[in-house]
């Protein structure tokens, strides 16, 4: 059982990825049906933060493959992190929905992702409306302002500092509740929660500059 | 006690999760929270409708898969190479009365299977080790990789006449007259025959047992 919230204590649940996860690692051709389910989540937190699709699939293809290779100890260090009761003792919880399995994938993603960019230091990102914002030829009115307003909604996120920019895009791309963005970041739920609402003015400053 | 800041970031979280469960319904309108900084509300809404979710190409998603898929066959094959040293160990072969080896040309029993150099293991066992060895296991049965069960077989067949051979013997030595006197003085007294007539080995004993010296 995850250490009770700040909130106060909830009952136990079960992680809703135990029985892909068991039959993964009773036979890793298994394994298939967690990296179907996650694929796009994990390409998409990649993608976002090194702004280039090769990168992407790069760091995708590490941390499938380190979470198949991995997946034996996966449980014994989900106990341990329980039993820790959070990320450096900091009381966490997880939502009814959620993943022990999708945090600690995050967690090697985050991983990766940091080696990936600390590797590729030196090349150059393009930014990631450059790869999004060609219009399609049969590219309709509502999907090209879709287009843009997401082209301006990330744009105000890059300008965001890295660890904000981290919890938006776990938040709003891949979902995940604050507790779940707690443990992938080692941070307390407090922090995420403020990280995420300096994140949302400093955005909606940016988007008020660009009306005005 | 809440500071300001943690109070609205606990009011925020609260918008954007009734934000995505209302999304999750198919809910016409965002929630509203008339206590929130309408800027927030605004670029909550519009992170949300902006950063969407990416996939990967359909070429690049089946490339890891199949590369996904090979390296936990490896993985399931490695750790079936090191279960199966301890099956193998642990079965011994064995051959009915009457039926004869793969081999031979008659069948084996049904809840056995040849596996590999002379060891017989359970169908389901040999199925599992079959599927994932590269080359098929030979099906022959080697007679000369058989265990030497008649070595064990004659082994016992050497003690046992050993031990007819010593009982023997000491019936023979025991039936034997000795030459010598003092064998037979040893003899005679264990006999009784000290003893004066018409008392016997009988009066001998239950002197014995009486502390009684003749």
């Amino acid at each position: 059982m995850f250490g009770s919230s700040e909130e106060g204590a909830r009952p136990a649940r079960l992680d809703r990825d135990r029985g892909l996860v068991e039959a993964a690692r009773r036979d890793p051709a298994c394994f298939d049906a967690l990296y179907r389910k996650y694929l796009a989540q994990v390409y998409s937190y990649a993608f976002y933060e090194l702004r280039d699709h090769h990168a992407a699939e790069d760091a995708t293809e590490r941390v499938f493959m380190q979470a198949l290779t991995g997946l034996p100890r996966f449980e014994e260090r989900a106990d341990s992190f329980i039993r820790a009761g959070g990320v450096g003792g900091a009381a966490v919880e997880i939502p009814v929905d959620a993943s022990t399995f999708r945090v600690w994938l995050f967690r090697i993603a985050r991983n990766v992702v940091a080696n990936e960019r600390r590797r590729d230091r030196r090349r150059p990102a393009a930014p990631l409306e450059h790869a999004s914002g060609l219009a399609a030829a049969d590219d309709t009115f509502e999907s090209a302002a879709a287009r843009e307003a997401g082209s301006a909604a990330w744009q105000a996120v890059a300008r965001l500092p890295e660890d904000r920019r981290r919890a938006v895009v776990l938040r709003f791309v891949d979902e995940m509740s604050t507790a779940e963005i707690a443990e992938v970041l080692g941070r307390s739920e407090g922090a995420v929660r403020v990280l995420l609402h300096r994140a949302l003015r400093s955005v909606a400053a940016d988007l008020r500059e660009r009306l005005s | 006690m809440l500071g300001g800041a943690s109070r609205d970031a606990r009011r925020t979280e609260r918008y954007l999760d009734g934000l995505m469960e209302a999304e999750e319904r198919g809910a016409a309108a965002a929630p509203m929270d008339l206590d929130l900084d309408p800027a927030v509300l605004l670029a909550a809404r519009e992170l949300r409708a902006g950063l969407v979710r990416v996939h990967p190409s359909f070429r690049f998603e089946e490339g890891l898969a199949a590369r996904l898929a090979q390296t936990a066959g490896e993985a399931r094959r490695a750790r079936n190479e090191q279960a199966a040293p301890a099956a193998a160990s642990s079965i011994a072969p064995f051959r009915a009365p009457g039926v004869a080896a793969a081999g031979d040309g008659v069948a084996a029993p049904a809840g056995l299977a040849v596996v590999g150099e002379g060891v017989a293991a359970p169908a389901g066992l040999a199925a599992m080790r079959d599927s994932f060895a590269a080359p098929a296991a030979p099906r022959r049965l080697s007679l000369a990789a058989r265990p030497s069960r008649p070595l064990v077989v004659g082994g016992v067949g050497v003690a046992s006449a050993a031990i007819s051979i010593g009982a023997v013997y000491v019936a023979w030595r025991w039936s034997r007259a000795s030459q010598s006197p003092m064998v037979r003085a040893v003899r005679a007294g264990r006999s009784g025959r000290t003893y004066a007539s018409g008392h016997g080995r009988r009066a001998a004993v239950l002197h014995g047992i009486l502390g009684v010296m003749p």
